[in-house]
């Protein structure tokens, strides 16, 4: 069992707030991914959770139990450094067996948990050979390993697959979740990749300048972002400034692109003249014989579709997808754009503008 | 005249294209190496097979070998007891210095270094003054009676101790603090994440501190002699290479074969043991695995937490405090004292000779030492690098009083003697210094990539204009940094100055002497003075060396 809560929490490193005043409930085998912009704080919020920093200011709880001013070597949290460190001079299996050798649980423990926890990786084979020895993938397994032989049931994983080439990670991160699953084990999984993110975990946190900016299920987050921020970050999206014309008694919303075109999204609570950004995801533009006006200005190849890049009419760079075995249009062709009305999410435009709010540091 | 030094770099440019130039210039640096620095430093081991009947009569006599023993043995009896001490005491500090935050520790840092920039020979009055009460000193000390062994220990530790801590927090440095981090994070409480990590990791730093340590603790004889002799025990206490000074200033106790008979013995024994200690510390450490797997938590705990980590940093910054820096700068208590006539003539000249014999010294070392120490950085898993870089150590690790001796027979036999005295000092302190320099720089050559020189030689660089251009600004603090440890190191030096010659008078002579003649007034203030010179030069030689960088960075 291992339910996380914290309370308020923040960490000040002199005036700076690496993290500030965050709340939030994790489930009893939850997987959740941290994600967000470098230097949002990622990284010292599950230090903070796994006890390796005291947060300044704040509680964590964890099944109810008040642990922030519990010691890490108490904390029995599994955490896999982004740098891996594993011990360089342990073999993998010693390295495995670290945690019921300093716990003293005696030599069949030892044996024993290293034996499966190796075996569940994969690594059981190579148990006698040294770090230095391994890929960088191997390496990142046996660290997972390692920590998972502490028994512990909560896992902290900071950025675990970043340094992996693109195949080994795919394959790697369906395995640790399938992995933790079984053990029924609480993850925290910081990231970069919001692919990543959104293909593993139960529930993304978003994070930006130390806060929550946003936290919901990936398939939430993606179709309702409740801002142009995570609108953009989670996922790829086209981003339009509008302003809001006209609105039905029922609250179906008309706007108006920059150029004078006329958009039609679903029910809104804005008021006619609000200023607003709408999103709308690449793949639900589409071409027709009559819409937004836009020129071709790159068709890019991305495997399975094409992407096509275009300027409207109104200014807004806008992209779109083409299965990969349909017709492409050609750079410097005119075609008509249509949104479809249900996948459009309006935002309140913000002060800053739309760079303002998408800059990611 | 202007264009003269262009075109010689341009001239040594070109030169330097042909492999034959530079394997010449290679060759070249590596035959003065073995001729001028390593084969004198051990020439009088063949004295024991050439004048054996010498040897052999100090070995019949059982009064004199008793002493040569008994001198030997207090030497690595000292400086075992010194140097684990120092790991004691110099693990914990390097742990402070490397791991933790606070104020002062950047005055903490130099304060730390700041012995090494003493010569020994003013340690030796400084300690004696501050543990005991010597006769005719007039300042009030701490007034201990200690036995001449203890007060020995006491005084080695002050200029052992900051090498010790520097080996140690240099290894610290390049353990990533993950691991330990990563250790309790799987369970082990702060000490057990010390012992089962960063520990085993550690040994590479440890046979090196320990080494320098030992070898620094053997070789010494200034300090130990003036503070044996302010003792008053000067006669009847010996290490080895006191006893070799001691048997200098007074000619009249044994018969000039006994003499001779006995500093061949002594050398002989210092440099054997001191060659052997080298392989053995160097294999066993390599070796040392530390045995007991078991792990025990709740010690562990209770050794990570409560009042005992506390009590262990409070203890460590209190040992560097009463027992390295204040015995170190007691000295300066003298400047409450009426200002004694000191004769400035002397001391300006002797001043002068240090400063003369320490720059030609460093200077060659540079010279001569660039080519080796690139070549071994760069040939580290050849035969020869290998062999090189174990011959490198050697003058380091024997007495200086022994490579002294050693090195006067050597040149004596080809009639240099006496009246080549300041050259043969110079070749002395040049033997001794050069591993310093040459240490330093293959660790700065081996952390540069040699892909930049590649690099620089593909754009039609020749080998030495790549060198001037590319390697060497990369390694230039190294060589500062090596140059003064250097020069601090040969200004300090009395023993192989010695058992050199008794007629060239360096700084540290000059104080022996006054020290000898119960001068101790004015024994100190020279002390002062020579410290105060050599602070200021480090401190232009720091400002002059930080403004460049700041300024290439
Ligand atoms: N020990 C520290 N002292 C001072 N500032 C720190 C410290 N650790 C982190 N910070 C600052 O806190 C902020 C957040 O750092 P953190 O490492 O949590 O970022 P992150 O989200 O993990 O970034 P990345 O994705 O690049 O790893 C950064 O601005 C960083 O400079
Ligand atoms: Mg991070």
């Amino acid at each position: 069992m291992a339910r996380i809560k914290l309370e308020r929490i923040s960490m000040r490193f002199g005036d700076f707030y690496a993290v500030r005043d965050i709340s939030l409930d994790i489930n009893n085998g939850e997987y959740v991914t941290i994600l967000g912009p470098s230097g949002c704080g990622k990284t010292t919020l599950i230090k903070v959770i796994s006890g390796i920093w005291r947060p300044t200011e704040g509680k964590v709880y964890v099944d109810g139990m008040d642990v922030t001013d519990i010691p890490m070597e108490d904390r029995d949290v599994g955490y896999v450094f982004q740098n891996i460190a594993l011990f360089p001079h342990m073999s993998l299996k010693e390295n495995v067996a670290y945690s019921p050798r300093v716990k003293d649980q005696g030599d069949e423990a030892m044996e024993s948990l290293s034996t499966e926890y190796l075996e569940l990786v994969g690594m059981l084979a190579r148990a006698g050979m040294f770090p230095d020895e391994l890929s960088g993938g191997e390496q990142q397994k046996v660290a997972i390993a390692r920590a998972l032989a502490s028994g512990s049931k909560m896992l902290m994983l900071d950025e675990p697959l970043s340094a992996l080439d693109a195949r080994v990670r795919v394959e790697l991160r369906y395995e640790l979740r399938r992995l933790v699953k079984k053990l029924g084990i609480t993850v925290l999984h910081v990231t970069h990749d919001q692919e990543e993110a959104m293909s593993v975990s139960d529930r993304i946190v978003l994070m930006r300048y130390g806060a929550i900016a946003e936290v919901g299920t990936p398939l939430e987050i993606y179709r309702r972002p409740k801002s142009v921020f995570a609108a953009n970050f989670i996922g790829e999206t086209n981003l339009l400034e509008c302003t809001v014309s006209d609105k039905s008694k029922n609250g179906k919303t008309k706007l108006k692109l920059r150029g004078g075109e006329e958009i039609r999204a679903s029910k809104t609570d804005f008021k006619v003249g609000d200023p607003v950004v709408i999103s709308v995801r690449p793949e639900h533009v589409y071409t027709a014989t009559d819409g937004l006006e836009a020129e071709v200005t790159a068709v890019v190849f991305m495997g399975t579709y094409w992407r096509v890049r275009t300027t409207a009419a109104s200014r807004d760079f806008v992209e779109y997808n083409v299965s990969s075995d349909d017709e492409v249009p050609s750079i410097g062709d005119r075609v008509h754009l249509v949104f479809n009305k249900k996948a459009i999410v309006v935002f309140e435009r913000p002060r800053g503008g739309i760079e303002g709010e998408i800059k990611l540091e | 005249m202007d264009g003269a030094p262009v075109s010689f770099l341009k001239r040594v440019d070109e030169l330097s294209g042909s492999s034959k130039v530079r394997r010449s210039w290679f060759a070249f640096a590596c035959a003065v190496f073995i001729i001028v620095i390593v084969v004198p430093s051990i020439f009088v081991v063949t004295k024991l097979f050439t004048d054996w009947g010498l040897v052999d009569s100090v070995i019949n006599n059982d009064g004199i070998r008793d002493t040569v023993l008994s001198a030997v043995a207090n030497s690595f009896s000292i400086a075992l007891v010194v140097t684990v001490i120092d790991i004691v005491v110099g693990l914990p500090m390097a742990w402070i210095m490397v791991r933790k935050d606070f104020k002062g520790k950047k005055w903490l840092d130099t304060l730390l270094d700041m012995p090494l920039a003493f010569p020994t020979a003013v340690l030796g009055i400084s300690v004696v003054m501050f543990w005991g009460a010597p006769e005719g000193v007039e300042l009030p000390g701490l007034g201990i009676v200690v036995s001449p062994y203890v007060m020995m220990i006491f005084l080695h530790i002050l200029f052992t101790y900051p090498y010790m801590v520097r080996s140690l927090s240099a290894i610290l440095e390049q353990i990533e603090p993950n691991f330990e981090t990563a250790a309790m994070t799987l369970g082990a409480s702060k000490w057990t994440a010390f012992r089962t990590i960063t520990l085993p990791l550690f040994r590479a730093g440890l046979a090196t501190g320990f080494i320098l340590c030992f070898a620094r603790s053997l070789s010494e004889t200034g300090g130990t002699y003036i503070a044996l002799t302010m003792m008053g025990v000067e006669s009847t206490f010996f290490t080895g290479p006191s006893f070799i000074s001691w048997l200098k200033s007074d000619t009249s106790v044994y018969s000039a074969d006994e003499m001779m008979g006995a500093q061949i013995l002594i050398s002989v024994i210092m440099i054997v043991l001191a060659l052997l200690l080298l392989v053995v510390v160097r294999k066993a450490i390599a070796g040392f695995h530390i045995p007991l797997k078991k792990v025990w938590p709740d010690l562990g705990r209770k050794l990570s937490r409560g009042p005992l980590p506390k009590a262990k940093d409070v203890l460590t910054i209190a040992f560097l405090l009463v027992v390295v820096l204040l015995p170190a700068f007691y000295i300066f208590m003298y400047l409450t004292q009426p200002i004694p006539d000191i004769d400035y003539g002397v001391l300006l000249g002797s001043i002068a000779t240090s400063f003369l014999v320490a720059g030609v010294a460093v200077a060659v070392d540079i010279v001569i030492g660039v080519p080796m120490a690139m070549y071994i950085a760069r040939h580290r898993d050849g035969k020869l690098g290998q062999t090189l870089d174990g011959l490198v150590n050697v003058p380091l690790i024997i007495p200086t009083t022994a490579l002294g001796f050693s090195l006067a027979l050597f040149w004596g036999g080809f009639g240099l003697s006496e009246s080549f005295a300041l050259l043969l000092v110079i070749l002395g302190h040049i033997s001794f210094t050069y591993p310093l320099v040459v240490r330093n720089l293959i660790g700065a050559i081996e952390e540069v990539d040699p892909a930049y020189e590649e690099v620089a030689m593909t754009l039609g660089a020749k080998p030495f204009q790549a060198f001037r251009k590319v390697l060497f600004p990369i390694v230039k603090s190294a060589v500062i940094a090596g140059g003064i440890l250097a020069f601090t190191r040969s200004l300090g030096e009395t023993g192989a100055t010695t058992a050199i010659s008794n007629t060239v008078n360096t700084v540290p002579i000059y104080i022996t002497k006054l020290v000898q003649s119960g001068d101790y007034t004015e024994a100190a203030m020279c002390s002062i003075v020579l410290i105060a010179i050599c602070f200021v030069i480090m401190l232009v030689l720091r400002l002059v060396t930080s403004r460049r960088s700041g300024r290439d960075a």
